[in-house]
């Protein structure tokens, strides 16, 4: 296995040692440094995952409360959706810190992580003008089958009238 | 590009120039620094994380455009949609994200048994996760959401197009064919003789039909039961509504109301039989005739059946892989070397996690 990385700069020689063995005792000569190699569990432990594990149920409930009737602010749903996005995040950010134990890594999570999160952003702000453009111009066909509030309105005025029951009657 | 880094001379495979008893044969080891301290496969999996982070953000941005871009959006429980459901299979891959970690320090510490239960309580989690999701498909798919051009059996407005596929579903049904393989058969013939006459002239044969809808009309009304009798009485009047040329928009959405019922919110789907007048209990034609199999409305539904499928599918497939990885390494003894695999295969899973993070509040609570 030669899928290790090496601490030292430049082309090394070094003899009597395969490359895959320098490498391998270089990594682990870094690893030491963030956590005890030779303890059972390398960041802090278990109880730091159940910790994370309990906040990431919490975190759920929350956003599940925006579903329930308690839920105060029922008539403004951009109160929930922003709510709901935010705990989102901060889910996803204890999954990623912890669970892919980012946290504890090298400034190569830097690289890695930053470039890809910045092009999902721009990715998601170049889509938000087309939220409004939307239906600014669509087909004829589109135009007449796309289902309108007045079309939910009418369906509900159907079921509360329910004239198909009362000629029953 | 790291294995031409490291040149390993002739006779210096990995096994012998191990043992670092090959001290005077003068050869030297170049090693050349990495451009990342972390091994291979792990720099791969995070490289392939940043370009799944990407085509789940195109793929959630886009939910959000047409989702906020849509005149009308189903609520969920237009669409039958249980937020419960979704929640619980939330809770189900936190646990496995867990059982994952728990599993990699298992075998960190070279506790082999340990580091194998938790696998492979992360394959049934993995598993349970799944068949919860093909249980949510197939209430869709039995109230005929599903995604299929232009559309399935769902229409998004009770109009004049709405009618009129309601007519022509209630004359198929006066032509049903007594042997669906029969017609299954045929059909296939048709095709392959590019037209019904090819297929008669090869000696095809229409499969035998019957009137359905006469046969309901006529059952006696012992052999049914009062909800069944009511709902033929609604059918009878729909198909007046249907055929009437003078029809109305209120009159398809009288129609459409029988058919299915939008339910009301908090009915759970399916469950509710507790209103026999049709109206408000999610109870419709569709559902005490389920072969009516009539088409439905529902405003904005098929273009919900095209990303609420789009989305979870790919979150599924993305899941069935995982899988597919844990089957792989349960053959294997989970000790510290096999550590690094298991790694990588947690930061998968723990993206499929965080993917489920953002689609369960967009796609259910939104």
């Amino acid at each position: 296995m030669s899928d290790h990385g090496g601490s030292s700069h430049g082309p090394v020689t070094r003899s009597g040692e395969s490359a895959d063995e320098a490498l391998h005792h270089s990594i682990e000569a870094r690893h030491d440094g963030h956590d005890d190699h030779g303890g059972h569990d390398g960041h802090g432990g278990i109880g730091k995952y159940l910790l994370v594990f309990l906040l990431l149920c919490g975190l759920t409930t929350l956003s599940f409360f925006t579903y329930s009737a308690a839920w105060p602010w029922r008539d403004q749903p951009q109160v929930g959706w922003a709510f709901m996005m935010a705990v989102s995040c901060t889910k996803a950010m204890l999954v990623i810190l912890f669970f892919m134990h980012v946290w504890w890594e090298a400034n190569w999570k830097y690289v890695l992580t930053i470039p890809a999160a910045m092009m999902a952003l721009f990715l998601a702000i170049m889509l938000i003008p087309d939220v409004g453009m939307r239906n600014r111009m669509v087909s004829q066909e589109r135009a007449l089958h796309m289902a309108r509030g007045s079309d939910l309105k009418l369906l509900e005025q159907a079921a509360a009238e329910n004239p198909l029951a009362a000629q029953a009657h | 590009m790291t294995s031409s880094a490291v040149s390993i001379p002739h006779g210096h495979d990995h096994g012998h120039a191990g043992h670092g008893d090959d001290h005077g044969h003068g050869h030297v080891t170049l090693q050349y620094q990495p451009g990342l301290p972390l091994s291979r496969g792990k720099l791969i999996m995070w490289l392939f994380l940043s370009t799944e982070i990407m085509f789940f953000a195109a793929l959630l941005g886009s939910y959000v455009v047409l989702r906020f871009g849509a005149p009308i959006w189903p609520k969920p429980h237009h669409v039958h949609l249980s937020e419960p459901i979704g929640a619980f299979n939330t809770f189900v891959l936190i646990c496995s994200s867990v059982s994952i970690v728990l599993a990699l320090e298992a075998a960190r510490a070279n506790k082999v048994r340990l580091a194998k239960v938790w696998m492979v309580l992360t394959f049934l989690l993995g598993g349970l996760f799944l068949g919860v999701k093909g249980y949510e498909y197939s209430a869709k798919f039995s109230h005929g959401i599903y995604p299929v051009a232009p559309r399935g059996r769902i229409y998004e407005r009770p109009d004049l197009y709405y009618g009129s596929a309601v007519r022509g579903r209630l004359e198929a049904l006066r032509r049903e064919p007594t042997d669906s393989w029969q017609l299954m058969r045929y059909s296939w013939a048709v095709r392959w003789h590019g037209s019904p006459q090819g297929a008669a002239l090869a000696g095809w044969k229409e499969p035998e039909t019957y009137d359905r809808l006469k046969e309901l009309d006529e059952a006696a009304e012992t052999a049914l039961t009062a909800e069944q009798v009511a709902g033929r009485r609604q059918l009878q009047q729909i198909q007046k509504m249907v055929l009437n040329p003078d029809q109305q928009a209120f009159d398809m959405a009288v129609v459409a109301d029988q058919v299915m019922p939008l339910p009301a919110e908090g009915a759970d789907h399916g469950t509710d039989h507790g209103n026999p007048e049709g109206g408000h209990g999610a109870h419709g034609l569709n559902d005490v005739f389920p072969w009516l199999k009539l088409p439905a409305v529902i405003p904005g539904g098929c273009m919900w059946a095209s990303t609420y499928f789009l989305l979870t599918g790919f979150h599924a497939v993305h899941v069935i892989v995982g899988l597919i990885v844990f089957a792989v390494l349960l053959s294997y003894r989970l000790d510290a070397k096999r550590a690094g695999m298991i790694e990588n295969a947690g930061l998968y899973w723990h993206f499929v996690d965080l993917v489920w993070i953002f689609m369960f509040p967009l796609l259910y609570l939104f």
